[in-house]
């Protein structure tokens, strides 16, 4: 009866393997990369755009646990996400001052308002059909907007909330020279929200390989079968909207931080972040998490140069109208984009990528 | 048989509550105003009815939650405001034969174009998801963001100002009481559409085989009937029903805008969950019920009137999670 199992012998191939993989080192270089970035591209656009893509990266991610892995599509989570920015901007802002214990109270309120809120709507819906929860959260989100706009006395309204961040974290501040490049509170809060977002990463890695994950993946595919095999799915369901809902929020605490400015339109908003959200999310791959960061990476990417592709065009082709009210609307063909990658690869780049591979092996 | 009988009363319960919680904002409204406000939010109830009754229908039998319903909405509206535009004449005409007919006619363009690309959306987009509610909910809304785009590429992105027909504009004066003419023929608008709905499907065969659809899919298609004809014609009829609300909306809110859908599908989701998705008489009465207290909180206490109706539903969710009626009543 002695020796391993088979499983056990191929999870011993798998560690010894894992760090010796191509995927891992592609993972190490892509952390190098954002990493370096404030030495190798200085100018602040570019930063502001790794910014984006490894916030949103993690956002997209954060609603995958939702999405992917628990089979639950939600409208709320730009809400969750400018929930937890407006939690910072009050604290540090409106109605506090900067401060390093207001900074970390930010965090902590964020975590315990998103988490009551996920619990009471997952409550309130989850007992009735998985896309109650979609219809509700929409719903609640556009109402969140609109309490926001209205009572512009507590919230600052359309106009939004400016703050600045505490100590070390502010524009002002400057710890010096180094490598040629002066080392101000921009770029210390580049590296305290790239490293929040690796914790929250791993965390949310951890969180979809326990066996609590492993169950979520067996309720997405299977509900009945899931509950017949004596798992309470109401229960674990509730779970991972929550957890991905907190993370949602400390995310927005982390965006807010960064923009030290929060409006409806930026923060909360249903047609402007949650659209995002989504194309990143099927482009990337649906259940993979990592396929985030592509996503987020190719819209950010293709946002931030599409001006400069449209000025290329008229350059290009001066004549042609057609082109040009095309390239107007590029929306319109993100949202083409988007039918065809859910209609043809709904796995998305990593997940196809992934399939391949496990094909290949096979053979 | 007593629990049926229960279960009757429970019913009338409802109802009788449900009129005397109506009748309570009469404590602090004056009555004449109180009039005004009804009629208004009949109407503006009716209006919902007509976009929820399509994603109730469609729910129903094909167990499609259409998202894309918001943006065929405002297609609806966009093309009654082109016939406007072209038939300007008739629109500003003193007669209410030439305002009848303009009317009628931007109605039946907008359903009939706005039920085509129903569909096309259903042939070309929703067929392939059939069965996957996640893949059905993410496809419409890529649905929703090219029909929208779209509307911004043949009319423009900025909001435009519609007519009122000439004698459709204007109010009675009844007794002191002030009643806008247009909200009248919306309501009547909204009965007749109830009325139409009704006797289609429990008179004719098309709608005992809708009805029997609703019930058991698998059986109806058992029995010979060939299901997927009847899901687009369903769909596409869907599709007219929010294209006449879009119409008669952008008509009562004298403006079109591009994104004028995705507000009034909010509406229609609230309005089907509280009616009960599948149900039109619960459509009915998810509508009047979001389209009164909507009017009567917007006039005592504005800021609380988007978040009331949500109230509303988070109570029958906790009461009644499938919604008043029943799927198919």
């Amino acid at each position: 009866m002695s020796g391993p199992t088979p499983v056990q012998i191929f999870h011993m191939e798998e560690k010894r393997k894992q760090y010796r993989s191509g995927s891992f080192f592609l993972k190490i270089s892509l952390l190098a990369l954002f990493l370096l970035v404030p030495f190798l591209f200085p100018s602040f656009k570019t930063v502001d755009l790794a910014m984006q893509i490894i916030i949103f990266g993690a956002l997209v991610a954060s609603f995958d646990i939702l999405l992917g892995y628990t089979g639950i599509l939600s409208f709320g989570h730009g809400m969750f996400f400018g929930l937890g920015a407006y939690c910072m901007a009050f604290l540090i802002g409106k109605y506090g001052m900067p401060s390093y214990s207001n900074l970390i109270l930010g965090f902590v309120v964020a975590a315990t308002a998103s988490a009551v809120l996920a619990l009471l709507i997952s409550l309130l819906t989850l007992r009735v059909k998985a896309i109650f929860f979609s219809m509700i959260t929409l719903a609640i989100a556009e109402l969140a907007i609109v309490l926001t706009t209205k009572l512009s006395g507590l919230t600052g309204g359309e106009d939004g909330i400016s703050f600045s961040t505490p100590g070390i974290f502010s524009v002002s501040y400057s710890m010096g020279e180094f490598m040629g490049i002066e080392i101000t509170g921009k770029i210390i809060t580049y590296y305290f929200i790239l490293l929040s977002c690796l914790a929250l990463f791993v965390a949310m890695l951890r969180f979809t390989h326990s066996p609590l994950g492993r169950i979520l993946q067996a309720i997405r595919d299977n509900a009945q079968r899931a509950e017949a095999l004596g798992n309470k799915t109401f229960v674990y369901q509730s779970i991972s909207i929550t957890f991905g809902c907190v993370v949602a929020a400390l995310i927005g605490a982390l965006y807010a931080m960064w923009m030290e400015y929060v409006n409806p339109e930026s923060s909360l908003g249903v047609m402007t972040i949650m659209l995002d959200v989504l194309l990143m999310v099927i482009i990337g791959g649906m259940g993979t998490l990592y396929g985030g960061i592509i996503g987020a990476a190719f819209l950010k990417i293709t946002q931030t140069f599409l001006p400069d592709l449209q000025s290329l065009a008229k350059h290009l082709f001066p004549q042609s109208e057609l082109l040009h009210n095309i390239l107007e609307r590029w929306l319109l063909l993100f949202g083409i984009l988007f039918i065809l990658v859910v209609i043809f690869f709904p796995k998305g780049v990593i997940g196809s990528l992934q399939e391949y591979r496990i094909r290949k092996k096979k053979i | 048989m007593a629990e049926s009988i229960f279960r009757r009363w429970n019913q009338e319960l409802t109802m009788a509550g449900a009129g005397v919680l109506f009748l309570l904002p009469l404590l602090a409204i004056q009555p004449k105003t109180y009039l005004t406000l009804t009629i208004a939010g009949l109407a503006m109830g009716m209006l919902l009815f007509l976009v929820a009754s399509g994603v109730s229908i469609i729910f129903g039998l094909m167990d499609v939650l259409n998202f894309a319903h918001g943006a065929l909405f405002a297609w609806g509206a966009y093309v009654g405001f082109s016939v406007f535009q072209l038939l300007m004449k008739w629109v500003e005409a003193d007669s209410v034969l030439q305002n009848l007919a303009v009317f009628c006619i931007a109605m039946v363009a907008a359903m009939v174009a706005v039920g085509l690309l129903g569909i096309i959306l259903e042939r070309v987009v929703v067929r392939r998801v059939y069965g996957n509610h996640l893949f059905q909910i993410l496809i419409t809304f890529g649905a929703t963001i090219v029909l929208v785009e779209l509307i911004r590429v043949f009319w423009g992105p900025n909001d435009e100002v519609t007519t009122v027909p000439l004698t459709f504009s204007g109010n009675w004066d009844i007794m002191d009481v002030v009643i806008s003419r247009y909200r009248v023929i919306c309501i009547l608008l909204g009965a007749i559409v109830y009325a139409v709905i009704q006797l289609i499907l429990k008179k004719t065969k098309i709608g005992t085989i809708v009805r029997a659809g609703v019930e058991d899919r698998d059986m109806v298609q058992a029995m010979g009937h060939n299901i997927y004809l009847l899901f687009t014609g369903v769909f596409a009829v869907g599709a007219g029903l929010a294209a006449l609300g879009g119409l008669a909306m952008s008509i009562f809110s004298l403006q079109v805008y591009p994104d004028m859908g995705g507000t009034y599908l909010l509406f229609a989701f609230i309005v089907v969950i509280i009616g009960g998705l599948g149900s039109v008489t619960g459509s009915l009465v998810g509508a009047l019920i979001v389209g009164l207290s909507y009017n009567y909180v917007a006039y005592l206490v504005p800021w609380a009137a988007a978040g009331v109706n949500v109230l509303i539903m988070i109570i029958i969710l906790l009461i009644r999670p499938t919604g008043l009626f029943q799927a198919g009543k």
